[in-house]
């Protein structure tokens, strides 16, 4: 059975037929998409397959390439986020491949009641993502004021060769991370102690590099995003200079999405 | 880079913005799509044929020892700041750590590994990386 199906709207008449489909997220019945979404598949269009009171956001896939390219996930992203930016949707992670009629099927008639129970609760609420990150020459100027060992450490290595002082720079570095780390926790805890009020949930991910301060995802009532923003606008105003804030969103809630 | 101000909120602020879509650097992406949301597999059992699915793994694990020289390295570099050539004017030096800040100017080994992984991506078609699988299914994780 070879087949070479690039079109989704290829009528059923060969039962063996099997139809792939993207999946990029699930939104309630009657969502209306934002204009202008491409999608990852061929078509360049992405549209909705409905059972009951929920609708699968579905595309065709590319079939003359594996799937996982950078576009690719760049695609996967904007298409959620695009419809997060108005309505709640559940987004799959990526990739989501199924056949079409398991769309129905498998995923939404059999599984509808507790897709429209997470929908609820993720209604008329969006999420942001905040990351910090110091600001590397003011905090590594700090460092160095505070820690005589640290010093002395420098000293040594600014008068040995190179190749004489891979030991020490590889322990100054170890120091250096270590006080970072130390001195984030307390950095992260006032971040979100300030932000907290304004969302209606919050979750702390652990910062992946040193520099990092917060990486934290919050979910936040639509009606007070304007609060929310004012918040984080005013606390990078009180950072700046020594810890840089980045604000993503809207996001569809991925941190915010129950475990199955 | 300047901040961009694409908010409701207008105003422009300190604030770095990026949304969904191309604002948003394939390293952030990565962070949600990989490694949250459902999982479809949970879900359906149907099985396809001839569908490949790239393999990506998007924990990179950066060498500690690596880590460790970058910030000795880095901490040598501030050491000028704080005992060479006094700043001549600390507006200059100011401007000069926000200018660097909108990307971060020592792009961190996180961000590199990550272009790193772009470049895989985007070169997709090479086979190294590409596992032909018999269905797409979540990656394995060894975690």
């Amino acid at each position: 059975m070879s087949e070479a199906v690039s079109d989704m709207q290829t009528p059923e008449g060969d039962e063996e037929q099997v139809v792939p489909v993207y999946v990029y997220g699930l939104v309630r019945a009657g969502t209306e998409l934002p204009a202008g979404l491409e999608g990852l598949g061929p078509s360049g269009q992405v549209s909705t397959m409905v059972e009951g009171e929920v609708a699968a956001i579905v595309s065709d896939i590319p079939l003359d390439r594996p799937l996982g390219t950078r576009k690719d996930l760049l695609a996967h992203e904007a298409v959620v986020d695009a419809v997060a930016a108005n309505a709640a949707v559940l987004p799959m992670r990526f990739p989501a491949v199924t056949a079409e009629d398991a769309v129905v099927e498998e995923l939404l008639a059999p599984n509808q009641d507790h897709f429209l129970a997470v929908l609820d609760d993720l209604e008329g609420r969006v999420q942001y993502t905040l990351k910090g990150r110091y600001v590397e020459d003011a905090v590594l100027g700090e460092v160095l004021q505070a820690n005589a060992e640290i010093r002395a450490l420098q000293d040594k290595i600014s008068e040995l060769p190179e190749d004489a002082s891979y030991y020490d720079r590889v322990r100054l570095g170890e120091l250096v991370v270590n006080v970072l780390e130390e001195q984030r926790e307390g950095d992260a805890a006032q971040i979100l102690d300030r932000l907290e009020p304004f969302a209606v949930s919050l979750v702390a991910n652990q910062p992946s590099q040193p520099e990092d301060v917060v990486n934290a995802a919050f979910l936040v009532e639509r009606d007070r995003l304007g609060d929310f923003d004012e918040a984080v606008e005013n606390l990078g105003s009180e950072l700046d200079g020594r810890i840089r804030l980045r604000l993503l969103g809207p996001l569809a809630p991925y941190d915010f999405i129950p475990a199955e | 880079m300047t901040v961009s101000a694409q908010r409701g909120g207008g105003g422009g602020g300190v604030v770095e913005r990026g949304g969904g879509g191309p604002g948003g650097g394939l390293a952030d992406v990565i962070e949600l799509i990989l490694d949250k949301g459902l999982v479809i597999d949970v879900f359906v059992r149907v099985s396809l044929v001839g569908i490949e699915i790239l393999t990506i793994d998007a924990r990179i694990v950066v060498a500690s020892v690596d880590t460790f020289l970058r910030f000795a390295e880095a901490t040598n570099r501030a050491d000028l700041y704080g005992k060479g050539a006094k700043p001549k004017d600390l507006g200059e030096l100011t401007q000069s750590i926000t200018e660097g800040g909108a990307k971060g100017k020592t792009s961190g080994a996180l961000d590199a590994a990550v272009d790193k992984v772009g470049e895989l991506l985007s070169s997709g078609r090479e086979d190294r990386e590409a596992a032909p699988r018999r269905r797409p299914r979540q990656r394995e994780r060894d975690e």
